[in-house]
């Protein structure tokens, strides 16, 4: 926890001294969940200000101070999940998503030859972004909480709240799905 | 390519390199302005809302019982009881002279 429960139990009465304190301990790293969750930057921001507007809105329905990150977790899914479905951005996966320069990237970085510079940085995500394309937006945020902000499945289940081998299957099909995608774009790389 | 290195392992270093690639980031000055904006913003509309709800509830309370009272009031007069054929009826009343009374009948007619 970034705060302690009697900071949380404050701002669940309605101490916005307390909430504002709240806020600022977490929002650099909901930004960051965000940030890798819909991977579009100028969004960010304001995806973050939604889940602290749900999170000031929901604070008294929070049952215990000591389940508060997963809730703030769940409230972070949603609304990264609802961002996703309004942009309806993410057409069914086609091999020829993913540029040449793109295979060429996934290649380097599997291989460890990537310098970090923000060019490439920017062109990792749009790589990842198209892989995930072969997946659903519920899906996605689902494999990205767990294989990139490292999130265990009793923490997924906890803020999920479905039972730990439901989200094992759903987690390996999605995988899967994202791998073959992976694997058709190193095809393409190779006979390309 | 990387013969010694699967398609598996290769995603999961993917993954790690989006993980460094995206590392946590400051908000911008305005971040905490903005959102207590929206908060009251958010606010000032459920309470508008919530009023706007209580003035039809409140309304249509006062119209049932003003309709209530209205259908439990006793007629007062009798006029008031009688419907319209009743009215009709009184209006045009069958036992008048010019309906009760003997036909008369013209015998000298000149067509016949």
């Amino acid at each position: 926890m970034l705060v302690d429960f009697e900071l949380v139990r404050r701002a669940q009465q309605g101490d916005g001294a307390a909430f504002n304190e709240v806020v600022l301990a977490y929002r650099k790293r909901t930004m960051g969940t965000i940030g890798r969750l819909i991977s579009r930057s100028e969004d960010v921001e304001d995806v973050a200000q939604e889940v602290f507007l749900r999170l000031y809105f929901s604070l008294d329905q929070l049952r215990a101070p000591e389940v508060f990150e997963p809730w703030l977790y769940r409230l972070t899914v949603n609304a990264a999940y609802d961002y996703l479905r309004k942009q309806r951005r993410r057409p069914e996966f086609r091999m020829s998503d993913l540029s040449e320069q793109q295979v060429m990237m996934a290649d380097a970085v599997a291989g460890g030859k990537v310098e970090h510079d923000q060019q490439q940085q920017k062109k990792l995500r749009e790589t990842v972004d198209s892989l995930l394309g072969a997946v659903s937006e519920a899906d996605r945020v689902l494999l990205l909480m767990k294989e990139v902000e490292g999130l265990s499945l009793r923490e997924l289940e906890k803020i999920y709240r479905v039972k730990e081998n439901a989200l094992k299957v759903r987690l390996f099909r999605a995988r899967q799905r994202v791998l073959k995608a992976f694997e058709a774009a190193e095809r393409k790389s190779e006979n390309g | 390519m990387y013969p010694m290195q699967g398609d598996d392992d290769k995603l999961d270093s993917l993954w790690r390199a989006y993980r460094e690639a995206c590392p946590d980031r400051e908000p911008s000055a305005d971040f905490m302005p903005g959102l207590w904006r929206r908060i009251e913003s958010r606010r000032t509309f459920s309470f508008s809302f919530e009023r706007m709800v209580r003035g039809f509830v409140t309304a249509a309370a006062a119209l049932t019982i003003a309709i209530g009272v209205y259908m439990s009031l006793p007629r007062a007069t009798p006029a008031a009881e009688t419907n319209y054929l009743e009215a009709l009826a009184e209006a045009n009343a069958l036992d008048t002279p010019e309906n009760v009374g003997p036909v008369r009948l013209e015998l000298n007619d000149p067509g016949r």
